[in-house]
């Protein structure tokens, strides 16, 4: 996005007035985030706007050479984390990350037509089922198209951490859109 | 499956996240591994599926609005205004001059404002909310999000325009439609709003932009490309008819 391209430069000598041309166009992207976080849309438009207070208050202390969007989203994130409904996932959806291995689907031609073929209703579903630290990672580099690095900085996590939980993330939603359209059969997932 | 070394690189490939050298080499190996080429078709799949389900809610237009509220400068309130009425009336006879005095200035924020947004839309990853070339999917995407409607032209199969997609924009804290068009390889960025919300303000130019703006049936419409002035008219003419 733009304010990302601006916000990759020099952003030094940037004043409020500044803002409002950074952050608004990334709006609608930090509310649909936000809405797939809380699972609510009154909650969702809060958190948003305690988002923009913030980092209006905080604009200030922007760092030179920070990204806007990843300060931005994690400002949201973290945000969130402190919120009733942030605490409450954080302790009831943790999912152990360790022993996870990369690569492990096939990479067969039907499991492809499949998920050319699931709809858009499926593929929310597959996203929904995912624990919040996947489902943060893959909205991220899927949707907003963010680079790993950009992730790991809006996120507060280690790229290495970025990569496993995309993949695992990725595996998730294949493994329930393959299961959902192709039955039962398994799909060379473990 | 089969256990190809390549095989940890694919989703760096499919990511865009690997070196120019690096993603040559996996461009290489791919004509020559049926399991590799299928993994980057399934993880490309994959990707486009999560993008096109991944933006399931848009901001309502309430939340722009006390957005751009949170974002207005607070003036502090004076001292002498307190407990006076004549400086009351005073300051309320200053706002409205400014007001008056300032409308000129108001319509050029909003061009500058237009061209901003259309400067972003050149520069986004995702410069449309809906993506498609059929107006029969893109003027329904508007429906519930703006308080009017509006007619895209229909497009001749030898036109040389080709409709892009859409999104909601706001200007002057107004909801509005931006339309994009692609005519050679020029963007057009068309935006609609209600003429009672933003002021209308004749055709215009900078070094780089061409701005056509005009009214029609209670709406306000303006053209932002760096096309040419030949294509800018052409584009008003098919919405214009298509308006009527």
């Amino acid at each position: 996005m733009a304010a990302t391209v601006v916000a990759r430069g020099n952003v030094s000598g940037l004043e409020n007035k500044d803002f409002e041309k950074l952050a608004v166009p990334l709006l609608d992207g930090l509310y649909n985030f936000a809405r797939w976080l809380c699972g609510d849309a009154d909650e969702a438009r809060d958190l948003v706007q305690e988002t923009f207070l913030k980092s209006l208050k905080g604009f200030s202390s922007f760092r030179e050479g920070t990204n806007f969007r990843a300060w931005m989203f994690r400002i949201l994130r973290n945000t969130f984390l402190t919120s009733r409904t942030g605490l409450e996932r954080r302790n009831t959806q943790q999912e152990d990350e360790e022993g996870f291995e990369e690569s492990s689907v096939s990479p067969e031609t039907p499991e492809i037509a499949l998920i050319r073929r699931a709809d858009t209703e499926l593929v929310q579903a597959a996203i929904a089922q995912l624990a919040p630290a996947f489902q943060e990672v893959i909205l991220l580099a899927d949707l907003e198209e963010m680079k790993y690095q950009e992730i790991a900085e809006a996120l507060d996590i280690p790229i290495g951490t970025v990569m496993s939980r995309l993949a695992r993330a990725r595996k998730q939603v294949r493994e329930h859109i393959v299961l959902t359209l192709g039955g039962k059969r398994t799909v060379g997932v473990k | 499956m089969t256990n190809c070394e390549w095989r940890e690189k694919i989703g760096l490939y499919v990511d865009g996240e690997l070196e120019p050298r690096e993603e040559q080499s996996v461009a290489g190996h791919l004509q020559s591994c049926a399991d590799c080429s299928s993994a980057v078709l399934e993880q490309q799949a994959l990707k486009k599926a999560v993008r096109v389900a991944g933006k399931r809610f848009t901001a309502p237009p309430e939340l722009y609005a006390s957005v751009h509220r949170q974002m207005l400068p607070k003036k502090p309130a004076g001292l002498w205004l307190k407990g006076s009425a004549l400086a009351a009336s005073v300051a309320l006879l200053a706002v409205i001059a400014f007001a008056l005095i300032s409308r000129p200035s108001a319509s050029n924020a909003t061009l500058a404002q237009l061209i901003d947004q259309h400067v972003t839309m050149l520069a986004s990853a995702n410069p449309v909310d809906v993506i498609s070339s059929d107006k029969h999917t893109v003027k329904p995407w508007f429906q519930g999000k703006l308080p009017f409607t509006f007619n895209p032209p229909e497009l001749a199969a030898g036109s040389p325009f080709t409709l892009v997609g859409g999104k909601l924009i706001y200007a002057q804290h107004a909801p509005g439609a931006e339309l994009v068009y692609q005519v050679r390889q020029h963007k057009m960025s068309v935006f609609i709003f209600q003429a009672r919300d933003v002021r209308g303000e004749p055709s215009a130019a900078n070094q780089t932009f061409v701005v056509n703006g005009w009214q029609q049936g209670g709406l306000q419409y303006y053209i932002v490309t760096d096309a040419s002035r030949e294509d800018t008219d052409r584009l008003r003419a098919l919405l214009q008819d298509a308006n009527r």
